[in-house]
C-alpha cells in the first residue's frame, strides 16, 4: 500500500505545491511594499486559464517551439523526482544521481534557449545568450557545492549526501547556493520577473513569444525549479537525516517557506544588478561554494 | 581464427577499394562497406569475448617479421573506425560525387580506402618499425584527402599546416620507437609493464601522439584542417583520425610503465584542453571551425578520464580508476558518433548553401528539416545532455572523479579542479551548440542563399540516421556496451578486467529510458492539446514591433560574445572599430577576429624568426665563383689556424 501511495503522493506534491512558491514571494513583496498584492494562489488561476487558451505562434518557428517546453518541463519534473524529500527519500536514487539532476537542469536550459531562438527575435536571442552564458558560472558554483557536500558526507548519491549537516562550511554553502538559486530562477538581483522592459531580462524574455498551454508548462516548470532549488538548499544545510520523520518534514517545510520569504525580502530590498555585475556576483557564489568545499575537506581531516 | 579471417577480408576489400576506387564508384562502395563490416565483426567479436588475435608471420618487411595483434584496446578503436569509415563512404557518394567534382572525386575514393587501410594497420600492427610506416602512410593519406580541393589557397594552407604539424609529432614518435627498440633490443611491441626504466619514454608518447590527438596546445593544425577539408573527411578526421593519437597514448600508457607525474599531467592537459577548446569553439563564426574546436574539448574530456585512470593506477589500483577509464574509452565512441553526425549535418548545410559563415544562414529548418533535426540530436549529444550518449560517458568520468574526491586520496587535488573545469566546459558546450544550431537552422534566413537551400538526398541522410541511432542506443542502453568497454579496460590494465556491470550504470540506463518515454509522451500530449485549443501563425511578437527583419536577429557573434568575452585575456582578439561620428556619419564598423592564439602568437612568430635566420643564411649561396673560392680559402685558413693552436693534427 505504502509504495503505491508514495508513487502518487510524491509527484502530486511537486506538481501541486510548486505554484505556491511564486505566490508567497509576491505576497511577501506586496507586504513589504505595503500593498495588498495578488492572491497567493494567483499562479494556479493563471495556469488554469492559460491551459484553456489557444496558441499564437511565430511564422518563423518550427513545431519544436511547442514541443520543447514539454521536454523542458519533463526534464525539471525528472530532476524533482530525483530530489529526496526529507524522510521519504527520493523516488529513484543511485550513485551519481546528483549529476543526472544537474544535467537535467541543463537539458531544460537547452530546450528553453533553443525554443527562444526559434522566433528570430532579437530580444529572445539576447535572453538566450545571457541564460546560457551565466549558466557557465552558475554550474561551476553548483558543482563546487555538490563536491563540498560529497566530501562532507563521503557519498555521491543525493539521499545520503543531503541527510547530514553541511559541516563547517555551512554558512558559506548556504550563501553560495542561495545566490545560485536567485540566478537560476531569474530573481532579483539577476533578473526582474516584474519588469516589462524586455531588454533587461534573462529568462522572462526568452518566453515572450510563448502562449497558451506551452506557456503554462513553462510557468509551472519554473515554479517546480524554484521549489527544487529551495528543497536542495534546505536539505544541504540542515541535518534532516538525524531527525524523526515528522520533525524533518516540518523542518523541511519551514525551511522552504523561509527560503521563499527570503527570496521575497531580497527582491523587495535590492535593485536589479547592472548586467556587468552579474558575472561578478556569480563568481562570488562560486568562490563561496569553493571555500565551503575547502573547509569541508579540512574539517573532515582534522 | 575467425578474427584473423575477417581482418584479412577487410584488408583485401580495402586494397580492392584503393585499386578500383578511381574507376568504379559502385564497386568501391561495396568494397569499402564489406571491409567495414568485416572489421566491425572482428572488433566486436574480440570485445564480446573472442580471444585476442596475435599473429606472427615469418615474412620480413624492412628486416622485421610481421606481427599483428588485436586486443581489447585496439578493438575499441577499430570498431569506431569501421563504423565511421563505412558511413563516410556512403555519405561521400552524394556529397563528393563524380558529377560535382569530376577531377577530385575518383582520387578522393582511392585515398579514402587507403586512409582506412592505414588506420586499420596502425591499430593492429605490433612492431615499432611497421607502426611508424603505417603511421606515416596514414598521415599522408590524411593530407591528400584534406587537399582534395587543392585549387583553393586556404585549403592548400590548411593541408600544409597539417602536414608540418603531423611530421613534428612523428619526429617525437621516431625518437620514442628507436629509444624503445634500443632499450628493449627488439622492435617488437608488447606489454612491458615491469620495465620501470622505460617510464620516461611516456613524455615522448604524450607529445608525439598528442599532436595528432589535437590536445591543447598542440592542436594548431586542427581547426583549419577540419574546416577546409570536405565534410566527410572532416568527420573521419575528427571522429577517428584524432583518436589514433589517443590510441597511441592509451596503448603505450597501458603497455609501458609511466612516470608518477603522468596522471597529473594528463588530467591537467585534458582539463585545459576541454575548457579552452570549447571556449574557442564558442567564439567561432565558421561552423566547421566551431566543430573542430569542439573536438579539442572532447579529446580533453577523454584525457581527463585517462588521467584519472592513470592516477588511480599509481595509487594502488583504486576501483574508481576503472570507471574513469571506461568513461574515457566510451567517450571515444561517443565523440566519434556525434561528431560525425554534426559534420555530416554541417556538410549538408555547406552542400546546400555553399557557405560556412553562420551569420549568413538562418531559418534552414524549413528547407532542410531532416538535417536540422539530426543536427539538433547531435547538439544535445555533444552538450552531454541526458538521455543521449554524451552524458553517459561524461557521467562515468564524473563518477570516477567524484569517487577520487570522496575517497580523499591525494588524487583528489587533481580530481576536484578537473571536475569543476569539466562542468564549466559542459555548460560552454551547451552555449556553443545552442548558438550553432539556432543561428544556422532557426529564425529567419539572413541571406538569399539561406532562403534557397535544399534538403540533402538519401545517401547523405542515411549515415546521419545511423549516427543518430548510435547516439540514442548508447544513451538509452549504456549497460549493453559496458561489457565491451570493460573488456578493453581489462586489456589496458589487467587488474581491472572482468567484473559485473556497475549497478549505477544500469540505473542510469533505466532513468534514461523512463525519461525518453516521458519526453515523447509529454511532447506528443502538449502538441495534441495545442492543436485542440487552436493554433494561429503570426508575426514574431518582438514587443509589438510590426516590421521585424532578418537582420535584427541575434547573430553568432552576438550570441557567443558574452561568454566569449570572459576569455579575451587568452583569445587576444584582433579588433577593427570605426565608430559612427557626426550628424551624417558614414559607415560604422566593428570587426573582431579571433585567431588561434597558440598559432598566431607563439608558433607564428617563432616560425618567422626561423625563416629570417634561414633567409639570412641563404645569402651565402649566390652562385658567384669568386666568393666560393674565398669560402674555401677561409675554411682552409681557419683549419690551419686551429691545427696550429691545437698543436696536434
Amino acid at each position: 500500500m505504502m509504495p503505491i501511495l508514495e508513487m502518487i503522493l510524491r509527484p502530486a506534491c511537486w506538481l501541486l505545491l510548486a505554484p505556491l512558491l511564486p505566490g508567497i514571494i509576491n505576497k511577501v513583496k506586496a507586504w513589504v511594499a505595503g500593498r495588498r498584492g495578488p492572491p497567493v494562489l494567483q499562479l494556479y488561476y493563471d495556469l488554469a486559464r492559460l491551459w484553456q487558451k489557444s496558441v499564437v505562434m511565430s511564422k518563423l518557428a518550427s513545431p519544436a517551439f511547442i514541443i520543447l517546453p514539454a521536454v523542458s518541463w519533463v526534464a525539471l519534473f525528472g530532476a524533482a523526482l530525483l530530489m529526496p524529500l526529507g524522510p521519504i527519500g527520493s523516488a529513484f536514487g543511485f550513485r551519481g544521481d546528483v549529476l543526472l539532476l544537474i544535467y537535467l537542469l541543463a537539458l531544460s536550459r537547452f530546450c528553453t534557449a533553443w525554443a527562444a531562438m526559434e522566433t528570430g527575435s532579437a530580444f529572445e536571442g539576447m535572453g538566450a545568450a545571457r541564460e546560457v552564458s551565466y549558466a557557465v558560472l552558475a554550474e561551476a558554483a553548483m558543482v563546487a557545492a555538490i563536491l563540498s557536500l560529497s566530501v562532507q558526507s563521503g557519498s555521491i548519491s543525493l539521499v545520503t549526501m543531503l541527510s547530514p549537516a553541511a559541516g563547517p562550511g555551512m554558512v558559506l554553502l548556504a550563501a553560495g547556493l542561495f545566490i545560485v538559486l536567485l540566478a537560476e530562477n531569474c530573481r532579483v538581483p539577476f533578473d526582474d520577473p516584474n519588469t516589462h522592459l524586455e531588454l533587461t531580462m534573462i529568462h522572462e524574455v526568452m518566453v515572450l513569444d510563448h502562449s497558451g498551454p506551452p506557456l503554462a508548462t513553462i510557468l509551472h516548470g519554473a515554479s517546480m525549479k524554484l521549489l527544487l532549488f529551495s528543497v536542495l538548499l534546505v536539505q544541504a544545510v540542515l541535518p534532516l537525516g538525524g531527525l524523526s520523520s515528522l520533525a524533518s518534514t516540518g523542518l523541511l517545510a519551514v525551511g522552504v517557506l523561509l527560503v521563499t520569504v527570503g527570496v521575497g525580502i531580497t527582491e523587495s530590498l535590492l535593485a536589479r544588478l547592472a548586467f556587468k555585475r552579474v558575472p561578478l556576483l556569480l563568481t562570488v557564489a562560486f568562490l563561496l561554494c569553493l571555500f565551503a568545499l575547502l573547509s569541508a575537506w579540512k574539517g573532515g581531516n582534522s | 581464427m575467425m578474427t584473423g579471417l575477417l581482418l584479412s577480408l577487410a584488408f583485401v576489400a580495402l586494397t580492392a577499394g584503393i585499386v578500383l576506387g578511381a574507376k568504379c564508384p559502385r564497386v568501391w562502395l561495396a568494397a569499402n562497406l564489406s571491409g567495414s563490416v568485416a572489421a566491425l565483426m572482428a572488433a566486436l567479436g574480440v570485445l564480446a569475448g573472442n580471444p585476442d588475435l596475435d599473429w606472427r608471420s615469418g615474412f620480413l618487411l624492412g628486416g622485421e617479421p610481421l606481427h599483428f595483434r588485436l586486443d581489447g584496446v585496439s578493438a575499441v578503436f577499430l570498431t569506431l573506425l569501421a563504423v565511421a569509415s563505412g558511413a563516410g563512404a556512403v555519405y561521400s557518394r552524394e556529397y563528393w560525387s563524380d558529377h560535382h567534382y569530376p577531377s577530385s572525386a575518383p582520387r578522393g575514393r582511392a585515398w579514402w580506402s587507403a586512409l582506412m587501410l592505414s588506420m586499420g594497420l596502425v591499430l593492429t600492427v605490433s612492431n615499432g618499425l611497421h607502426f611508424l610506416i603505417a603511421w606515416e602512410i596514414f598521415a599522408i593519406c590524411g593530407y591528400f584527402l584534406i587537399v582534395l580541393e587543392a585549387k583553393k589557397p586556404a585549403v592548400r594552407k590548411a593541408g600544409w599546416l597539417y602536414l608540418a604539424a603531423s611530421h613534428a609529432g612523428t619526429m617525437g614518435l621516431f625518437a620514442f620507437f628507436t629509444l624503445l627498440a634500443t632499450r628493449t633490443g627488439t622492435w617488437d611491441l608488447g606489454p612491458l609493464r615491469d620495465h620501470t626504466g622505460l617510464a620516461p619514454l611516456f613524455w615522448l608518447v604524450l607529445v608525439g601522439f598528442g599532436v595528432k590527438a589535437g590536445m591543447f596546445p598542440l592542436h594548431i593544425w586542427l581547426p583549419s584542417a577540419h574546416a577546409n577539408a570536405p565534410s566527410h573527411v572532416s568527420a573521419i578526421l575528427s571522429g577517428v583520425a584524432l583518436k589514433m593519437g589517443v590510441y597511441g597514448i592509451v596503448r603505450f600508457s597501458g603497455w609501458l610503465p609511466v612516470p608518477p607525474a603522468a596522471g597529473w599531467v594528463v588530467i591537467g592537459v585534458g582539463a585545459v584542453s576541454a575548457l579552452l577548446g570549447i571556449a574557442f569553439a564558442l567564439a567561432q563564426n565558421d561552423f566547421k571551425r566551431l566543430l573542430a574546436y569542439c573536438s579539442v574539448e572532447n579529446v580533453g574530456v577523454i584525457l581527463i578520464g585517462l588521467g584519472a585512470a592513470l592516477l588511480a593506477r599509481s595509487h594502488g589500483d583504486a576501483p574508481w580508476g576503472r570507471l574513469a577509464m571506461a568513461g574515457a574509452l566510451l567517450h571515444i565512441w561517443n565523440h566519434g558518433a556525434f561528431k560525425s553526425l554534426l559534420f555530416y549535418g554541417a556538410g549538408s548545410v555547406l552542400h546546400a548553401t555553399g557557405t560556412r559563415e553562420m551569420s549568413r544562414l538562418g531559418g534552414l529548418w524549413k528547407t532542410m528539416p531532416w538535417t536540422a533535426g539530426m543536427f539538433a540530436v547531435g547538439a544535445i549529444a555533444v552538450s552531454g545532455l541526458p538521455p543521449l550518449n554524451g552524458f553517459v560517458s561524461e557521467w562515468m568520468i564524473y563518477l570516477g572523479l567524484f569517487s577520487a574526491t570522496t575517497g580523499k586520496s591525494p588524487a583528489a587535488w587533481a580530481a576536484m579542479p578537473a571536475t569543476i573545469m569539466l562542468a564549466m566546459a559542459g555548460a560552454l558546450a551547451l552555449a556553443a551548440f545552442v548558438k550553432a544550431g539556432s543561428v544556422i537552422f532557426l529564425g529567419a534566413p539572413r541571406t538569399k542563399i539561406a532562403a534557397k537551400a535544399h534538403e540533402c538526398g538519401h545517401w547523405m541522410r542515411g549515415p546521419m540516421w545511423l549516427m543518430a541511432g548510435v547516439c540514442l542506443t548508447i544513451g538509452l542502453m549504456p549497460a549493453v556496451v559496458w561489457p565491451l568497454i570493460s573488456r578493453a579496460v581489462g586489456s589496458w590494465h589487467p587488474a581491472w578486467s572482468g567484473g559485473q556491470t556497475p549497478a549505477p550504470l544500469s540505473s542510469l540506463g533505466s532513468a534514461h529510458l523512463g525519461l525518453a518515454v516521458l519526453l515523447v509522451t509529454a511532447g506528443f500530449f502538449l502538441w495534441r492539446k495545442v492543436r485542440a485549443n487552436g493554433l494561429r501563425r503570426d508575426l514574431t511578437w518582438d514587443c509589438g514591433y510590426a516590421a521585424p527583419t532578418a537582420k535584427m536577429q541575434y547573430t553568432s557573434g552576438s550570441f557567443g560574445g558574452l561568454a566569449g568575452a570572459w576569455f579575451n585575456w587568452f583569445f587576444l582578439p584582433i579588433r577593427k572599430l570605426r565608430r559612427p561620428r557626426g550628424q551624417f556619419s558614414g559607415a560604422a564598423i566593428r570587426l573582431e577576429t579571433i585567431p588561434d592564439t597558440v598559432l598566431a602568437r607563439v608558433i607564428g612568430p617563432l616560425a618567422t624568426i626561423v625563416m629570417r635566420i634561414s633567409t639570412a643564411t641563404r645569402r651565402l649561396q649566390h652562385g658567384r665563383l669568386q666568393s666560393y673560392i674565398l669560402y674555401v680559402l677561409a675554411g682552409l685558413v681557419t683549419l690551419g689556424v686551429l691545427v696550429l693552436i691545437g698543436g696536434k693534427p
